[in-house]
């Protein structure tokens, strides 16, 4: 009697699932709009799409982009994971001033954290701005969000769990490649998700320490919205969105996406069934 | 833990010693009269209706993203069965455009000739355009819908970790759904509630971008004024001062709150 | 070039002689590559030179060409001369690539890859959302961030040249600059246009949708009319708003007067109220009928009538400002000849007027003036007479405790 549907509950969430689609409805529907500006409605064509293919510039900004989202996503994944971990379990002498770190990168506004990147980078080092450079900007902020994640879900778990596999015979690093991973595994997952969408969107931090050559995707579509953001930036935005649904798709079918109790149910179902 | 040492705390450091400086006839940053006038000037009456305003948003954010996010979380948790990852994971997609973009069909949908006024007029339900856009509304919905992964995302991971045994326990101790909720779902899941309400009040006080676009001219908030000093009042020394106190004062809300929670629950 | 065609031997050693003098090749250079090169080569870009109008630069193909003296440029040139004889200054090969940082959408639709046609040059063109970002990116090295050319606001030289983030111009390069008008040869923010080139002008007045506002509206009391509460913006520019409620109260704009500005402080809160916003895209929101009458740029009113066709333009009778924007080339421009190259190019009589009918700003350039189209060039609120044009006002950079003073007033009256 553990999950009684509930319809009242399952409407709700319906609902938000349909407001968090719904400016994504708009951005697809706008993306073949004819007006140049984009404002208004005023008619359709999908003119667009093969002058997006034809816009080097955009194609680089949105491969930079994703270039650097993915060097956050992984470098700021191991760190943060670690760092929330070490957190969770309050084992070392810093662990007040290190909670109060990890929440700074996120307190700070961002205007500050970009110039005073910018400020360290160029007198520092003597950089103008890079792709390195916004990446390692990328990865000091998302680390926080991982941290934070990861701790949540480290906090309630059994701490005593690591040291009975150790005594049960197994390494340092096999106790925790096979009990402590796979219960935070969850948690990872989700801060990196989190790092993804922070990575990808940033604007502020990033424009300043973009440097030439290195223009983001919200840097670009920021710079054009003096003389309004074509319908290009929503057809590649759609194009995105269509590839990574195609893509879950796809995983959706091949089972990947199973988690022990979703086997279990099939199981229990096949069991039925042949029965 | 070297990594934020080295590339964020020595940026900061700039900053913060930038803070005490001031700017001199040309413009140019000078530290040749340290001292406290930059925060002084911050704490100025005038910021209050920003500083407020930010407040304001940021509090009701994150109780609305909350509000909204734990059902949704305990919903894929509890009722998505082998699709929970998937369910998870559309949470996200929307995220995955441009923030930009997302922003801007905001508009499209709110604005006096936008989608929502136009079907409401097509219903019949109004003559009038409500003037949805550039106001505390568009600016708190806004907000939220760009919260919302960050507070459902830690929700999931902690209501996901929740033992059926223990909630079977409550249940035959509570008889009521309510009480079970209360006193056994809530304080077990209340890390997760927690970390959800840090990764969305924090970055809202920050966040400059959301109500300036979907806002106007009555929606001040302090993290403008400080962009604001930094583009085109070229006065870093000031803007840096005062967001630091605007840092101080987030932190500081926030560990208040964080010791409030724990008096409570584990009391 | 009819001419040519009946007494062709004549001719076109006349014309080889001008060319020549104008590029500043000697006849023994040309000799030379002749002999390394032969003789189609080395002419094809001389007798290319003869049938464009005006002069242009040097394509690539001349070898044995010397850099000019200027220290900037020193490093352009890949070859070096013969320096036996003492010759005229040749002009340099230029480089590969040009990084240009600038607005989105500021140059006609065909300039860029008109201009890479022509030169051979890979123009690489990143832009930034607004001006601060601007000077912040340019100033964060002191000497432009990379990038060879950006384009400034006109009060910006002074301050950019006095700290070296600009260069003086090699005005030899830009040949083109006589077509600027006399009124621009000397303008008062950079006198013999050192360091800069005068690129648009534009005023800043009042656009309106007469479908919503019925009255006329010719005055700035016009964005303060209760009327419209809500559906109002003004520009989100500190100074351009001061001086607005200025002139509506007879001050002059860029006072620094405490006792002014606090009265145009006090104009400006009356005003907050009946705003919608202060906005940063005027195009879009008033576009998007989120405004029904706003403070605006000239040329961006040129924009929004793209979208709404009725939309019109005041330049206010109590006064407004106008301004230009300049190019500027980067001190630490690793690309300079075709930084120059890029701004001959712009000034040429033909693509400054296509510049200025894709993004319906007026240009300086006397010798376009023909080929703007003609709604730009009769709309007297674009294209104000001389006296009009000569009675607006221009904004000054305002620096350190000048900027304060507003600073600290847009901050309260934002907040």
């Amino acid at each position: 009697m553990t999950r009684g549907r509930n319809p009242l509950l399952t409407a709700f969430a319906i609902l938000i699932y349909a407001f968090l689609f719904a400016p994504i409805v708009v951005l697809i529907i706008f993306s073949f709009n004819v007006s140049r500006r984009n404002f208004v409605w005023l008619g359709f064509t999908t003119d667009w799409y093969p002058k997006l293919f034809a816009n080097g510039d955009l194609l680089d900004a949105l491969w930079i982009t994703v270039q650097v989202a993915a060097i956050a996503v992984i470098v700021s994944t191991v760190l943060g994971s670690f760092l929330g971990l070490a957190l969770a379990r309050n084992r070392f002498r810093g662990a007040g001033s290190a909670e109060v770190l990890i929440l700074l990168p996120m307190v700070t506004p961002e205007i500050i954290m970009g110039i005073s990147l910018l400020i360290f980078f160029t007198q520092l080092f003597d950089q103008n701005g890079s792709l390195g450079q916004i990446a390692i900007a990328h990865i000091t902020f998302c680390i926080s969000y991982v941290a934070i994640v990861v701790r949540a879900r480290a906090r309630g778990m059994d701490p005593h769990l690591e040291e009975a596999a150790r005594d049960l015979g197994a390494s340092s690093t096999g106790a925790f490649w096979h009990v402590t991973l796979p219960l935070i595994a969850p948690a990872v997952g989700a801060g990196a998700m989190l790092a993804f969408a922070l990575s990808f969107d940033d604007l502020v931090i990033t424009s300043f320490n973009a440097g030439v050559g290195s223009t983001t995707l919200p840097i670009y579509i920021y710079s054009s919205i003096k003389f309004g953001v074509t319908p290009q930036i929503n057809a590649i935005s759609t194009i995105i969105v269509a590839v990574v649904a195609i893509a879950l798709l796809i995983g959706w079918r091949l089972g990947t996406f199973r988690s022990d109790e979703g086997r279990r149910i099939d199981d229990a179902e096949a069991e039925a069934a042949a029965a | 833990m070297v990594w934020l040492l080295g590339f964020f705390l020595a940026p900061l450091l700039i900053i913060f010693v930038v803070s005490f400086g001031s700017n001199d006839a040309t413009g140019h940053i000078t530290l040749a009269n340290p001292g406290l006038q930059n925060y002084v000037e911050a704490t100025k009456p005038e910021f209050l209706p920003a500083f407020l305003n930010s407040v304001r948003y940021s509090l009701l954010t994150t109780v609305f993203s909350i509000g909204i996010g734990y059902p949704i979380a305990y919903w894929i948790s509890r009722h998505g069965g082998r699709h929970k990852v998937l369910l998870l994971i559309l949470v996200m997609l929307p995220f995955w455009t441009s923030y930009l973009i997302r922003t801007y069909a905001w508009m499209i949908i709110l604005r006096d000739n936008g989608v929502a006024n136009s079907i409401l007029q097509a219903v019949g339900i109004t003559d009038e355009p409500i003037p949805f856009l550039n106001t505390d509304f568009s600016v708190i919905l806004g907000m939220t819908y760009g919260f919302l992964p960050f507070a459902i995302l830690p929700l999931f991971v902690s209501i996901d970790r929740l033992d059926d045994a223990l909630v079977q326990a409550g249940r035959d101790l509570y008889a009521s759904g309510r009480g079970v909720f209360m006193h056994v779902v809530l304080p077990l899941t209340m890390p997760g509630i927690v970390a959800a309400a840090i990764l969305t009040f924090i970055p809202a006080m920050g966040d400059y971008v959301t109500p300036d676009l979907l806002g106007g001219a009555q929606t001040s908030t302090i993290a403008k004024v400080v962009q604001v000093l930094f583009t085109s009042g070229r006065d870093w020394p000031y803007g840096s001062a005062l967001g630091f106190m605007l840092m101080v004062i987030t932190l500081a809300g926030t560990f208040l709150a964080l010791r409030a929670l724990r008096q409570e629950t584990f009391g | 070039m009819t001419n040519d065609d009946r007494r062709p031997s004549i001719d076109i050693e006349r014309e080889l002689v001008r060319v020549m003098a104008e590029r500043r090749i000697t006849r023994r250079q040309l000799l030379e590559a002749i002999a390394a090169v032969g003789a189609t080569a080395a002419l094809a870009p001389i007798v290319a030179a003869c049938s464009t109008a005006g002069a242009s630069a040097t394509p690539a193909t001349t070898p044995g060409a010397t850099p000019t003296a200027a220290a900037s440029l020193a490093a352009a040139s890949a070859t070096a001369a013969p320096t036996a004889t003492p010759e005229p200054t040749p002009v340099p090969t230029p480089e590969k690539d040009l990084f240009i940082y600038n607005w989105d959408a500021y140059i006609g639709e065909n300039t860029q890859s008109q201009f890479e046609k022509k030169y051979g040059i890979k123009v690489h063109y990143e832009k930034f959302p607004d001006a601060s970002t601007q000077m912040t990116k340019i100033r964060s090295d002191g000497k432009g961030g990379g990038y060879d050319l950006t384009y400034p606001a006109s009060t910006d030289v002074a301050p950019l040249a006095r700290d070296g983030v600009i260069q003086p111009l090699s005005l030899s390069l830009i040949p083109n600059i006589k077509n600027l008008g006399t009124d621009w040869q000397n303008p008062p923010y950079d006198p013999g246009n050192k360091n800069s080139v005068p690129n648009y002008w534009w005023t800043t007045g009042i656009a309106w949708d007469p479908a919503k506002v019925k009255e006329d509206v010719t005055s700035w009391a016009a964005l303060w009319n209760e009327k419209y509460t809500g559906k109002l913006g003004m520009l989100d520019d500190q100074q351009e708003c001061f001086a607005a409620a200025g002139f509506r109260l007879g001050i002059k704009p860029n006072t620094t007067d405490d006792a002014e500005l606090d009265k145009c402080l006090n104009m400006l809160k009356q005003q907050k109220p009946l705003l919608r916003k202060y906005t940063s895209d005027d195009i879009g929101d008033f576009t998007s009928g989120q405004l029904w009458m706003t403070h605006a740029w000239s040329g961006d009113w040129v924009q929004m009538t793209y979208d709404k066709p009725d939309a019109k333009y005041v330049i206010p009778s109590e006064g407004a400002i106008r301004g230009n924007d300049v190019m500027v080339v980067l001190s630490g421009a690793k690309n300079p000849v075709a930084a120059h190259l890029w701004i001959d190019f712009n000034l040429d009589a033909k693509v400054s007027a296509a510049n200025s009918n894709y993004i319906g700003y007026m240009g300086p350039n006397a010798a376009a003036q023909q080929y703007i189209s003609k709604d730009l060039l009769d709309n007297p609120q674009l294209n104000p007479d001389k006296g009009v044009y000569d009675a607006l006002t221009e904004l000054v950079t305002l620096e350190g405790a000048d900027l304060d003073k507003y600073t600290s007033r847009w901050t309260e009256l934002t907040s």
